[in-house]
């Protein structure tokens, strides 16, 4: 027996008047599950948590919750609630207020909804604020009270909106942990948007990039991480970004970079001679050798030593510029030659004509 | 005026303990003339309404509310009492006996048979600081064979078209604000232009054919005539609009996720956050009713029963134009109000107008 | 039965019970709940309107109560205006009052010539006189309004102690009936009032003063001291002349110019030109203070020499005559200016402080560091005046030129109630012209008051038009 799953799009498109910003979006997302919409700002992903809200309506495609088709249904009936990034709390209310106007605008019963309200309150140990004001509390409270106002409604699924972009540093770190918490013990599903990649791959069990309308890859954190579909991802997903070289496929079927150098590669399809590529590096693969030993030589110009790391920035002899990452630290200094190796197992080819990865042949993994 | 220029350019602020300059004191003897000329005329009206008749019909100009003294005199009744300086008097108040010529017969009050002959000019009238309360009292309270001037009725029409009219201005003006503030809707943009073309039509120019439009309404007459034509203002739309426009469409949203109708979205959390800007327009809205002149005197004049305390006090001005001291006692009582409104609110009628910038 | 009750009983019967209808078997209520169930009941037409048509009804019928009456008591008057205008005779029903075409306007231009009033026929005479003092009343009205408001804004807006509550006590006025401040203003301008009572007792007292033996040499040696002085401060040594002291120096120049009248003194006659003469002088001289001409010295010591020169020639209290003084029944005496001088008077009392709002808003709003940057070029403040807050102050300026317009173009309440449009025709404004026609009178005639009002509305248009062209073509610099 097929679960039916929590949510399921397809075919999604949204257009508002000439401009489409959403194009066609398939997707399936299974009970229990925490999926993270990550991308660039404007690349829709608000869009589409509004989309599967209520709170607009696709201009073509079905939305169905837990197998049922919901399009046209009012943002209230789906069975769904929503963290908004600046919270949405009412701000004339009080906490107590806000958690339980949403109870009572579906006419429920008083107790139930007390009985709601103060699990609530005790799981997310806001108790003692619940008679302030939204004005009264500090931004980790606010996002707080705005969490449990989505959870009082027990909904099939939680949407959160960039939850934690309006706060500080710390606090966003330790909220990170919370809601993660919050899922294991509720064990809903959620739907949770965010710009930052770092958000995603450390709360999301699968990740959704998404890019101008477009989903560009789905899958769990390490999986894009390791094999990012195409070149967008592989650059959005990883701090600091992976490295990207130019180079050409070589008539031997071999690679030629751009900065000298050759790599012995095969791919599964058959790519032309000639064809332009792009060669896609992570940092801390890179193998450096302070002695200038290595199959190319670059010039550092400038490095950061963080004590367990250490991020080294190098230009080639042409111009094309490295960042590497050293778990240990190395004496260093401006303008040395240093020699680096690309490992083969650890390389990425994309195709420059759109962006695609090439497998390799009995590639590594 | 251009030379002044100087003065006026410097910007507010920046007391960086220069010295206070030619221009300082011309700036601040320009402010205190405007001010001086503006609370003197109102001050010197309310000094006036508490004068006695006699007083005001002679157009005694001393600040003070003076009024002759009278007295009982044996067999002669109330009389107005005078001093005269003679060694005959000892002392004692004079009253007239006979009519006032050069040499005017005149009777100390405590031996009112003896009868002196005095010389006009040395007689001085005995006057005591009286308030005269008779002037706001008699027309208030209908004594004094002042019947002519119904204030409770027209203070009772007043405040009904007042209120009533607020009232409704508040809660239409608000849901078309809220209408163009929240929502994206097909023609929003042409309801936009239309109000503002309402705010470009001098009232003036339609009033015979809105004259036509309430008569055949059936309202003319009729203290609705007066509050339904004017309930819908468009500065009120655009006051609240603007105020709205800063309400987070998040919040709105929030709402309609906790399952919230829109009629409940407008009462329940836009309203509330918008009162300021309603307490705004409440103020305007009373002070433009409380003071409508023209339109109430086309469509209440004829049926004194429906007068408005502006209307009243008018007609009442062009009927009786001898009882002058009641026609400021009135002036003042209608003027009371607005100021006790203004002393207490003006910061926020003051900024609500300036951020507006409409009237 | 009138139309608007049968509409009223038929809205409210569908409101109140179908309402209740609808509520109570959409929801449930406790009792407890009643004011939530008021409300609901208040807002049954939204509520119906999103149940029947979705969210996308819902703002139509938000909006629909406003704009029912926008519509009703705003636009079909207007449209209606233009048929009133072509209907004739006293008739209230509009269905049954007679076309008679352009006959209304035919009447009002009846005129041999339209700028001599008294060659019209009567409605043509009231009309035209009416359309030309209103004319005459928002040109001199529009300006000193507008300036006034403008100098008082400049002044709030420099760092002055308790700006708050100046601003409220210019404001104070703009809060009060018409009838109140006519009444205010009857009452002082009365001919026995305080105001001629108070210049009564001035001119009597100074007039006693005058009289002192050697008074008028004193006079004359201290004005000519005072001249002096403003005269050097105005050219105080390293400094820029002073555009305030030149003006402090201007307005007693003026004065003795005025009085002596100089080339009256040549021709040995009074020839009534001293004022203009005066002001002509005073006003070249600030304009090169203006400017920092370099002739400014030598005029401004040729003018010196002028003045203490006639002062000394002409016998003093020769020239003021000061006893001359007598009551004047200011609002009543025709054919003397006052009681039209005292509309703009009051007119511009009452309204100043709401102009003088709006454009102290727009002044506080261009940044002070624009100022601080002017300051560091040593920009000076006449130039800061024209070449940064004017042009920067342009846009609102341009509202409250309008709105004051528009607003004198309608002036009817405080002259109404002051003047009532006398003496004679005086005062007699065009909304008075039109209130008379048809409100007032045993034979109202509607249809020209329409049209009247049709032709007031073209020229508040054309104005409106006019000036906003002015003052975009202005703003362009």
């Amino acid at each position: 027996m097929t679960q039916v799953p929590a949510l399921r799009l397809s075919k999604i498109v949204k257009s508002y008047g000439q401009l489409t910003v959403m194009h066609g979006v398939d997707l399936e997302i299974s009970e229990g599950e925490f999926v993270v919409f990550v991308g660039p700002s404007g690349c829709g992903k608000s869009t589409l948590l509004r989309l599967i809200a209520g709170l607009d309506d696709p201009s073509s495609g079905e939305i169905e919750v837990a197998g049922k088709r919901v399009n046209g249904i009012p943002a209230s009936e789906r069975g769904l609630s929503m963290v908004f990034q600046s919270y949405a709390l009412y701000p004339h209310m009080t906490v107590r207020a806000n958690l339980s106007f949403g109870l009572e605008n579906m006419r429920m019963d008083r107790a139930e909804i007390a009985r709601r309200v103060n699990h609530a309150a005790t799981l997310l140990q806001i108790d003692p604020l619940m008679d302030r004001r939204p004005g009264q509390l500090s931004g980790g409270q606010r996002q707080r009270v705005a969490i449990g106002r989505a959870i009082v409604r027990e909904p099939k699924i939680f949407l959160f909106d960039e939850p934690l972009s309006n706060l500080d540093a710390e606090l966003r770190v330790q909220m990170r942990v919370e809601i993660s918490a919050l899922h294991a013990e509720l064990g809903n599903t959620m739907i949770y948007v965010t710009h930052d990649q770092v958000e995603a791959m450390t709360m999301a069990d699968r990740i959704v990039v998404l890019r101008a309308g477009r989903i560009e890859q789905v899958g769990r954190p390490l999986d894009l991480y390791n094999h990012p579909a195409n070149r967008f991802v592989a650059g959005f997903i990883g701090a600091p970004q992976m490295n990207f070289l130019g180079g050409v496929i070589a008539a031997g079927g071999g690679l030629t970079l751009d900065c000298g150098g050759t790599k012995q590669v095969r791919f599964d399809e058959a790519v032309p001679a000639g064809a332009r590529v792009t060669v896609g590096i992570r940092p801390e693969t890179i193998e450096v050798s302070l002695d200038g030993q290595g199959e190319l030589t670059g010039t550092v110009t400038g490095f950061e030593q963080l004590g367990s790391v250490t991020y080294i920035y190098t230009a080639l002899p042409n111009g094309e510029k490295l960042t590497m990452q050293l778990a240990a630290q190395v004496p260093l200094t401006r303008g040395q030659s240093i020699g680096i190796t690309l490992p083969l197992a650890h390389t990425h080819v994309f195709l420059d004509a759109d962006g695609r990865a090439l497998r390799m042949a009995g590639g590594h993994r | 005026m251009a030379g002044v220029m100087r003065f006026l350019t410097r910007t507010a602020g920046g007391q960086d303990g220069r010295r206070i300059g030619v221009t300082d004191v011309l700036a601040y003897g320009y402010l205190i003339l405007g001010v001086l000329l503006i609370l003197v005329p109102v001050s010197w009206t309310f000094l006036s309404s508490v004068k006695p008749r006699e007083a005001i019909e002679a157009f005694d100009t001393r600040l003070l509310p003076l009024d002759q003294i009278e007295a009982e005199v044996d067999g002669r009744g109330l009389r107005p009492l005078y001093a005269w300086d003679d060694p005959r008097t000892e002392g004692q108040p004079v009253v007239k006996v006979g009519p006032t010529r050069a040499l005017t017969d005149v009777a100390r009050i405590d031996r009112p048979e003896e009868v002196l002959q005095a010389p006009r000019g040395e007689l001085v009238a005995l006057e005591e600081v009286r308030i005269a309360t008779e002037n706001y009292l008699d027309p208030i309270l209908q004594r004094g064979g002042q019947r002519n001037f119904a204030f409770f009725r027209y203070l009772g029409n007043t405040v009904f078209v007042t209120v009533v009219a607020t009232l409704i201005t508040l809660l239409i003006n608000s849901m078309a604000a809220f209408a163009l503030s929240k929502y994206e809707f097909r023609g929003r943009m042409t309801f936009t232009l239309l109000i503002v073309a309402t705010l470009l039509i001098p009232s003036t120019i339609i009033l015979v054919s809105l004259f036509f439009v309430v008569w055949s309404m059936g309202i003319f007459g009729s203290l609705w005539g007066v509050i339904i034509p004017a309930a819908a203002t468009p500065t009120g739309v655009f006051l609240l609009r603007q105020y709205m426009l800063t309400i987070p469409d998040e919040l709105l949203e929030a709402a309609r996720m906790d399952a919230a109708s829109e009629w409940k979205i407008y009462w329940r959390i836009v309203l509330p956050l918008s009162l300021p800007a309603l307490s705004v327009l409440a103020i305007l809205s009373v002070i433009w009713r409380w003071n409508d002149f023209l339109w109430p005197l086309i469509v209440l004049i004829s049926d004194p029963t429906r007068h408005t305390l502006q209307i009243g006090l008018t007609a009442f001005s062009g009927e009786f134009s001898s009882s002058t001291h009641y026609i400021l006692a009135m002036t003042v009582v209608s003027l009371i109000p607005v100021t006790l409104v203004f002393v207490y609110l003006q910061r926020f009628i003051t900024t609500g107008i300036a951020t507006t910038g409409l009237k | 039965m009138t139309p608007a009750l049968i509409l009223f009983y038929v809205v409210a019967a569908l409101w109140l019970g179908g309402g209740t209808l609808w509520l109570l078997s959409h929801r449930r209520y406790r009792i407890t709940q009643a004011p939530q169930f008021a409300m609901d009941l208040l807002g049954f037409p939204v509520e119906i309107a999103q149940a029947v048509f979705g969210r996308g009804g819902v703002p139509y019928a938000f909006l629909l109560p406003n704009m029912l009456i926008f519509g009703l008591f705003t636009f079909v008057p207007v449209i209606l205006n233009f048929y009133v205008s072509m209907t004739g005779g006293p008739a209230l029903n509009v269905t049954q009052r007679p076309f008679v075409g352009f006959e209304n306007y035919r009447v009002l231009f009846d005129c041999a010539s339209i700028l001599q009033p008294q060659t019209c026929s009567n409605a043509g005479f009231t009309f035209w006189t009416s359309m030309f003092n209103t004319l005459w009343f928002v040109l001199f009205q529009v300006p000193v309004l507008v300036a006034v408001a403008m100098v008082t804004a400049l002044v709030l807006n420099r760092a002055i102690a308790g700006r708050g509550f100046w601003r409220a006590m210019f404001f104070y006025p703009v809060m009060l009936s018409p009838v109140v401040i006519a009444n205010i203003w009857k009452w002082i301008l009365h001919r026995k009032g305080v105001l001629s009572a108070s210049l009564e007792d001035g001119a009597a007292s100074v007039a006693t003063f005058a009289g002192v033996t050697g008074f008028s040499i004193m006079a004359c040696v201290v004005l000519a001291i005072l001249l002096l002085i403003a005269a050097e401060r105005t050219l105080r040594a390293g400094a820029a002349p002073s555009v305030v002291w030149a003006a402090l120096f201007g307005a007693p120049f003026v004065a003795v110019i005025a009085w002596a009248d100089p080339v009256g003194l040549a021709q040995g006659m009074a020839s009534g030109t001293g004022l203009w003469l005066g002001l002509a002088l005073a006003l070249g001289l600030l304009g090169l203070v203006i400017r920092d001409h370099r002739l400014v010295r030598p005029v401004l010591v040729a003018l010196c020499l002028l003045a203490v020169g006639l002062l000394l020639t002409i016998q003093f209290d020769a020239v003021f005559d000061f006893s001359g003084f007598r009551a004047v029944n200011w609002l009543v005496t025709p054919a003397t200016g006052w009681p039209f001088f005292w509309i703009v008077f009051v007119f511009c009392w009452s309204h100043m402080g709401f102009y003088m709002l709006i454009l102290l808003a727009g002044l506080q709003a261009i940044p002070r560091d624009i100022y601080e940057a002017a300051e560091m070029d040593g920009t000076r403040p006449v130039r800061v005046f024209f070449r940064i807050t004017l042009p920067l102050v342009m846009p609102t300026l341009t509202v409250v030129i309008v709105l004051a317009m528009i607003r004198s173009f309608q002036v009817f309440d405080e002259v109404y109630l002051l003047t009532g449009g006398g003496p004679g025709r005086e005062t007699f404004m065009i909304v008075q012209n039109i209130f008379e026609e048809a409100f007032s009178g045993t034979n109202p005639r509607y249809g020209i008051a329409a049209a009247g009002s049709v032709l007031m509305a073209i020229v508040i248009a054309a104005f409106t038009a006019v000036q906003l062209f002015a003052t975009r073509r202005r703003s362009g610099i």
